[in-house]
């Protein structure tokens, strides 16, 4: 009768723990978003903030007409989702051997390693990255001088530098979020796989994989959410080929000044993120029996 | 009864003006005329909040100028370069500014004078500035701000890997560049410039954007760079090897020894320039101080020093070139003056949203 | 043997590309920083400290270095502390309100950083509360996006959770106060330090948020990076880039030195 207790024990009066935290929130976040989200259902002027009685569904119907933004709006989702696919690829492989490093030195030097790759300013990361994948980069100068390729190959400012971008960026969250459950997996689950004769992939296929998907589902998704808020990848990497959301949003507000226009585009990103955020959570109680 | 939420709210505001109380002497304090007569002051510690580029630009302004200022002064300046100037204006309303004097590139600045009574007028600043009157006519010819300093457009092009020399504006469009041409985003300054211009030279007048919004689409394939700094590694590293350009960096870089030549248009003289505006509803004080800065920038000396630093040209008749500057053939006459171009900028800005979305659209292809 | 052996080669060879992915523009960087040369370039002509001493000597940089410095310690703590508060709660409660309230929580970050900067700063101008471009605002602005990441890291730590260890300090009679300190915290330890490391480092980095947020005495180091590279890039820039991830560096091995760090990413 494991349930009940557990009922029992819930604590009803805990809820105050959570009144800081939801107060900060609901003054700063809520309060002012919610008013700056107001403004998109005013006209579209440059320079007025102060809202208007005409409602209009103006914004949104530009939105929704004029390829460059609709077009926005698919292009983000799709960079998000293989972002996240991408990192997820790259970082597992990563986050599984630094969570079966027990030496305790060479632990830490891979945990230095991957804190410290985030903690370099994206302009400046920009430079190196542009040294690496740029048209006269050292990628395209090594495959040219073995003679695979006659030409340099696009690698920045497009769709790809993009990506690489993100999954530059994205790619120590994911591994931070899976380390840990990885470590929780006990490894005679994965002996037993074994003993019964399956191969360590067969084993970790079978075994470790499902046992990680909370991890790679809650990885997936801060790396989906910081992939298709950000603004200063798409604007550096992409070389203004490849227009997001963000891109347009930080026009409007930044320099343009039609902040009802741009509050517009925000909320269409706002709404489409809450409810990919939604689909997963459920996909995510599915597979993970409600724990996520 | 008013809700919690009003009476919260007006508790607030009768805390703030309660606080700010003694700054006021009387009701509508800005309306007070305010004079400079060039003569040092004692400002009494007051705060002068001035708004300028960061990076070693502040760190220049603050050396030449802002230290001898306060000393001069009795006064604090806060160098604020948290661009962009517009949203923080905007966001307060005229009679909250953020900045007491600033420095723009004139399409912000004149977005910002076109959303508000945000500015004094030329007329109230001119005449309070003893050093307005060694002004050439074009440092006054955008009819809001007073250009201090300027940098002329043109084409930066690597010298090893360009030839001929561009020698014509529509030269940028040459097949061999294709890829390797570079412009600017939207919000840069140097493409509106480059956008009016092109509109000027492929079509009736600086009016016809369809004439500009087809020269941007032959103009692709091109590299399009989000500010200058990424071109010039751009440039660099070969690249781009010609891009729009103003003369200031590319001087700087031949004299350093890189492969780096500038051609200046000549169908039409745009340019970039520096320019203070300073804030209607600032405390009289605050206004007082910011003439006397802007009487102080327009010094030979201050001017020259910043030459000396970032190839930035003046805009005064007595300037004192420094030597960079001569031996870059630039002069400062009233003839080599007196063809600078300033497009209707407030035409630009009323139709900015469409240029703003037809040339993203063309540059994202 | 080591656990490592265990390890598939195609996991390790995998492993290996994705540190090459995050470190290879790190070393460019870090190269770049110690240039000689005059400008930024790659690779370097020649090396030395000649832009280290740039930095150290730059009032812009330096300056914008400590603000950071003090914005994301700042943040850190209070996200810290609101954050475990709160996933306490959320991990506990029963109520049918603690999904939505997980997925309230995270917003934040799924807003681009130029939207929320733009309304706090309209909030803070509009409501009159004397906190547009002030610390506190900035502050503010910055325990917002790294609070979410406090609470994801705690959360997923206490939901895998144990009670029955807590149940069995208070049927020892301990208070609930002292059971959740001497039993719960110590176990969750590692999450919450987890979750500060991942907000200390976000903080630092933020750079979207802060454009509507800074003030003059108050720029953060992107802000200043940005600023500043608008107009040229600067071999001190790359040179503020080595001074952060020392920071990240030295802070990591000195926790390591006082707790065992690999305890900080397990749950």
């Amino acid at each position: 009768m494991a349930p009940a207790p557990r009922k029992a024990m819930s604590e009803p009066g805990l809820w105050w723990l959570c009144l800081p935290a939801a107060a900060v929130f609901v003054v700063f976040f809520v309060i002012p978003v919610a008013s700056l989200f107001g403004l998109s259902f005013n006209k579209s002027v440059a320079g007025v903030i102060s809202y208007s009685n005409e409602l209009t569904f103006d914004n949104f119907v530009r939105i929704f007409t004029r390829a460059t933004y609709y077009e926005a709006i698919l292009r983000s989702i799709w960079i998000a989702a293989v972002v996240s696919v991408t990192s997820l690829a790259f970082g597992y492989p990563l986050a599984y051997l630094i969570a079966k490093t027990t030496h305790p030195g060479r632990n830490t030097l891979l945990m230095i390693l991957v804190l410290s790759s985030m903690q370099l300013d994206m302009v400046i990361r920009l430079f190196g990255l542009m040294v690496l994948f740029g048209d006269n980069g050292l990628i395209n100068g090594f495959l040219l001088y073995l003679g695979l390729i006659s030409r340099p190959l696009p690698l920045m400012y497009n769709t790809f530098g993009v990506i690489v971008g993100l999954v530059q960026i994205t790619l120590p969250f994911m591994v931070l979020s899976l380390i840990g459950i990885i470590k929780a997996i006990h490894p005679s689950l994965e002996e037993a796989a074994r003993s019964l004769g399956a191969s360590r992939l067969q084993a970790f296929f079978s075994i470790v994989l499902p046992l990680s998907m909370p991890g790679i589902l809650a990885g997936a998704l801060l790396v989906f959410a910081l992939s298709i808020s950000s603004y200063v990848v798409p604007a550096l990497m992409g070389g203004w080929k490849v227009i997001v959301l963000p891109i347009h949003i930080y026009q409007q507000i930044a320099e343009v000044g039609r902040w009802q226009f741009g509050a517009a585009i925000a909320v269409v990103l706002f709404v489409t993120s809450v409810i990919a955020v939604a689909i997963y959570h459920q996909a995510a109680a599915r597979t993970s029996g409600g724990r996520t | 009864m008013t809700s919690k939420s009003f009476d919260r709210r007006s508790v607030l505001k009768m805390g703030a003006a309660a606080a700010s109380l003694p700054l006021f002497n009387i009701n509508h304090a800005w309306s007070q005329e305010v004079l400079f007569d060039g003569q040092a002051f004692d400002a009494g510690g007051a705060v002068l909040r001035l708004g300028e580029w960061g990076g070693t630009w502040g760190e220049t302004v603050q050396k030449y100028l802002i230290a001898a200022f306060e000393k001069e002064f009795n006064c604090k300046v806060q160098y604020d370069s948290s661009w962009p100037w517009f949203p923080k204006f905007v966001a307060g309303g005229p009679e909250k500014p953020p900045l007491d004097i600033c420095n723009w590139n004139v399409p912000e600045m004149v977005k910002t004078s076109k959303a508000g009574d945000y500015f004094l007028s030329l007329d109230e600043i001119i005449p309070n500035i003893p050093n307005g009157k060694n002004l050439w006519p074009f440092a006054t010819a955008n009819g809001v701000g007073v250009v201090w300093a300027y940098n002329q457009y043109g084409y930066a092009y690597r010298n090893d890997l360009v030839n001929p020399p561009p020698a014509a504006f529509k030269d940028l469009w040459k097949p061999e560049y294709a890829g390797k041409r570079g412009t600017y985003i939207t919000s840069n300054g140097l493409q509106m410039d480059f956008f009016v211009t092109a509109c000027e030279l492929f079509g009736k007048d600086q009016y016809d954007l369809e004439a500009g919004y087809q020269a941007m689409r032959e103009l692709m394939p091109a590299k399009i760079s989000d500010f200058t700094g990424n071109m010039q590694t751009l440039m660099e590293r070969g690249e781009v090897v010609v891009a729009v350009a103003l003369d200031s960096d590319p001087l700087q870089a031949r004299d350093r020894g890189a492969p780096i030549g500038f051609w200046y248009w000549t169908e039409k003289q745009p340019i970039i320039s520096q320019v203070h505006t300073i804030s209607r509803y600032s405390e009289p004080m605050q206004k007082k101080l910011a003439l006397a800065f802007l009487d102080r920038v327009l010094t030979p000396e201050f001017l020259s020093d910043m030459g000396r630093e970032f190839y930035l040209r003046p805009t005064i008749q007595n300037a004192v070139l420094p030597d960079n500057l001569v031996k870059a053939g630039v002069v400062n006459t009233a003839d080599s003056t007196k063809d600078y171009w300033t497009p209707d900028w407030n035409a630009y800005i009323d139709n900015e949203d469409d240029i703003v979305e037809t040339v993203n659209e063309i540059f994202g292809g | 043997m080591h656990e490592e052996s265990n390890v598939p080669s195609v996991f390790k060879a995998i492993a290996f590309l994705s540190l090459a992915i995050l470190l290879v523009p790190m070393a460019v960087v870090v190269l770049a920083g110690l240039n000689s040369g005059d400008y930024l370039t790659f690779p370097p002509q020649g090396l030395s400290l000649r832009w280290i001493k740039a930095f150290l000597t730059s009032p812009t940089f330096l300056s914008a270095y400590g603000v950071s410095f003090v914005v994301a310690l700042g943040a850190t703590l209070v996200s810290t502390l609101f954050g475990t508060m709160a996933a306490v709660f959320l991990s506990r409660s029963s109520s049918g309100s603690v999904p939505v309230l997980r997925g309230f929580f995270m917003l934040p970050i799924v807003l681009p950083g130029v939207v929320l900067g733009l309304a706090l700063y309209v909030f803070f101008v509009s409501s009159g509360v004397g906190l547009a471009r002030t610390m506190p605002g900035l502050l503010i602005g910055h325990i917002l996006v790294t609070c979410p990441f406090v609470i994801a890291t705690v959360t997923a730590s206490l939901v895998g959770f144990d009670r029955s260890l807590e149940e069995a300090a208070r049927s020892l009679g301990a208070g609930p106060v002292t059971a959740f300190r001497l039993v719960t915290l110590k176990i969750i330890a590692p999450a919450i330090s987890a979750g500060s490391i991942f907000a200390f480092i976000v903080s630092f980095g933020q750079f979207e948020l802060t454009l509507f947020l800074t003030a003059p005495d108050l720029q953060t180091l992107p802000s200043a990076m940005y600023t500043s590279m608008r107009y040229k890039f600067e071999p001190t820039a790359a040179a503020a880039g080595i001074f952060a991830i020392a920071l990240v560096v030295i802070s990591m091995v000195v926790t390591s030195r006082l707790v065992n760090l690999k305890k900080i990413f397990e749950r």
